[in-house]
């Protein structure tokens, strides 16, 4: 169960949810990707449905059964160990990216928090490449810990049906 | 004007025009001469099990609708209205019993009859003035079935389905043919890629020699069953009918049943195999020693299976993949990805081999990445004036007589020909076509017009 009004922006609950985003973020763009997995749970859910365009009334929005992620901790420490390896190729030279985090709103839930906010990622790569821009929304679970918030499921709302970038070796 | 024959000719002693990979004029030829005739892949019949149920999908830039009708015929029909040409259907997937038109509302039913036009009486003088009766969206000029996989061909005159897949429906059949359920499709992820569309084709048709050191990283963190990429040279290069692909070498000894273990196929689901595969095809397996891996369909269908390990505890599963590589432009491709897996397997792997696909595969596969790095930096390179003054080395695996630097495999249990070690041998066999279908004229063809009398 959620609660159906977000809370306050002025509520200590929606800042910290606010703050752990905003922080987040910075890893992202620092390519601090073991920081970045501390912030998870061990049971994290990390999903990414494929949207598709169909028709208004068709009753749903997104490929059923698949996703562009749809990550356990496992296949996220997997992603994280490649981009640590000397022969990640794709990411070198690495992108230049700006996780611009924005709309969020905080709702409470009976295993915590539950976050929506909206997410523009800017990537550009090389010197000669157009960058690319990825709008999405997501809604995150941010659970207590006794090491403080982490994230316990995301589900990243893509805006395109079809992605415009090379490949999703950056995390949203 | 380009020289077509001067650059059919270089191609065909294993020398590529570098431009070629991003030339605006070539790809115009690929427009008018090959996708105007070559049998192409659109869907599988388990993305649209029940009537009404439709996907549209595109031959190069032809939008088509492929629908299941009332009655369960499944239909390919161009998705331009009639009248004034409004695309009928603006849905990618879904269900409907009726298209209609948003201009001016002609409707057209599933299976494509044109079944309503409003004012026919006032607008046009009924059925005198424009013949409703049997009117219907323009079906593709040519489709087809293979087990599912559902293909069309812009040329009436295409040869039937089965004879253009020939011998490659042999190796096709190890992804699409596990059981008599056939497979199911999940997908597809579709993302765009500043890369011309022939070099993922050509990669999938051949290229096991890039595995080492482009998916090194994979390899690295343990995600790969095999422990060393080099294995890879051991693998069987096939070339068959308009087919050609890479294989894994299984470990020595094993019968059928072990070796469909060792690539992590549980018990559950290897009687079937043995069932539906033919003598042959299991020998592939269990007396060659071969299991297939990454293929492609020519022009742009390709194929992969391969065997990560999905967890902590080193287990291994399999993945199939279907991908098309959609030509946007010389220089951008859609690419479009669907997991595959047996429709009778039990749900438990159907889950752990959608994990192992995506973890390998589509636009966040680790394997993916690196691949689709390389080809979007090559068309990068291809669009300049240096680019036509570089004839690219296709010609791993032959001698300077152009014989290849050793011989076939003796005793290769699978159709065609198949030969071990690094060579470019599919790349070359699926040029070979490429080059065939560019030699050739345009055809000519016939308009159709509707409604009037003749
Ligand atoms: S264009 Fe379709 S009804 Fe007129
Ligand atoms: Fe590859």
């Amino acid at each position: 169960m959620t609660t159906h009004k977000p809370l306050p922006y002025g509520d200590p609950a929606h800042q910290a949810a606010h703050q752990f985003l905003v922080e987040e973020a910075a890893l992202l763009d620092a390519a601090d990707y073991p920081g970045w997995l501390d912030l998870l749970t061990e049971d994290i859910r990390y999903l990414m449905p494929v949207r598709v365009t169909t028709a208004r009334g068709a009753g749903f929005s997104t490929q059923p059964g698949m996703g562009h992620f749809d990550e356990d901790m496992y296949a996220l420490r997997k992603r994280v160990q490649r981009l640590a390896t000397d022969h990640a190729w794709t990411e070198d030279p690495p992108s230049r990216t700006r996780h611009f985090v924005t709309n969020v709103r905080t709702f409470r839930h009976d295993d915590g928090l539950k976050v929506e906010s909206a997410l523009l990622l800017f990537r550009s790569r090389g010197d000669t490449r157009d960058a690319d821009l990825l709008s999405a929304g997501r809604t995150d679970l941010l659970r207590e810990t006794t090491t403080g918030l982490k994230l316990a499921r995301r589900e990243i709302t893509a805006d395109e049906a079809v992605i415009r970038t090379q490949n999703l070796a950056v995390f949203l | 004007m380009i020289d077509v024959a001067a650059v059919v000719s270089q191609v065909r002693r294993g020398m590529i025009p570098a431009h070629v990979y991003g030339d605006p004029e070539i790809f115009a030829l690929e427009r008018d001469r090959l996708f105007a005739r070559s049998w192409v892949y659109l869907a599988h019949e388990s993305e649209i099990p029940d009537p009404g149920d439709y996907v549209v999908r595109r031959v190069l830039n032809d939008s088509f609708i492929v629908v299941r009708d009332e009655a369960g015929t499944v239909r390919v029909m161009f998705n331009m209205c009639l009248h004034r040409g409004m695309q009928v259907c603006r849905a990618e997937m879904g269900n409907a019993s009726h298209f209609r038109c948003p201009y001016h509302a002609w409707t057209y039913r599933n299976d494509g009859r044109l079944v309503g036009l409003p004012f026919h009486e006032d607008a046009y003088g009924g059925e005198d003035g424009f013949a409703r009766q049997g009117q219907r969206l323009l079906p593709a000029p040519a489709t087809g079935n293979y087990r599912g996989l559902i293909f069309a061909s812009l040329d009436p005159a295409a040869p039937k389905l089965s004879d253009y897949l020939g011998d490659f429906a042999f190796y096709l059949d190890f992804y699409v043919n596990q059981s008599p359920a056939g497979i199911q499709l999940s997908g597809p992820q579709r993302w765009r890629v500043k890369a011309n569309w022939k070099i993922g084709a050509e990669n999938f048709a051949g290229d096991s020699y890039h595995t080492p050191h482009t998916h090194a990283s994979v390899v690295e963190i343990g995600l790969f069953r095999e422990p060393k990429a080099s294995k890879r040279k051991e693998g069987a290069l096939y070339q068959a009918g308009p087919g050609a692909g890479t294989t894994y070498k299984l470990p020595p000894g094993g019968d059928f049943a072990s070796q469909l273990r060792y690539v992590g196929y549980p018990d559950a689901m290897i009687p079937a195999m043995a069932k539906t595969w033919s003598d042959q095809q299991r020998a592939l397996v269990a007396e060659s020693g071969f299991m297939v891996s990454a293929a492609t369909l020519f022009p742009n269908l390709s194929l992969v299976h391969n065997w990560p390990q999905i967890d902590e505890n080193g287990t291994v599963r399999p993945f199939i993949s279907l991908r098309q590589w959609q030509p946007i432009s010389a220089t951008e491709t859609e690419v479009l990805s669907w997991f595959a897996v047996d429709a009778a397997a039990p749900e438990e792997f159907k889950k752990a081999s959608y994990k192992a696909y995506l973890m390998c595969f589509g636009i966040s596969g680790m394997f993916e990445q690196d691949d689709v790095e390389n080809w979007v930096s090559i068309t990068d390179m291809a669009t300049g004036s240096m680019a036509r003054r570089l004839n690219l080395n296709s010609r791993m695996g032959l001698a300077p007589d152009g014989k290849p630097l050793k011989p076939p495999i003796a005793n290769f249990a699978g159709p065609g020909v198949a030969y071990q070690g690094f060579g470019e041998y599919g790349q070359r066999h699926w040029l070979s076509q490429w080059s065939d279908h560019l030699e050739q004229e345009p055809a000519a063809h016939q308009a159709t017009d509707l409604g009037v009398a003749r």
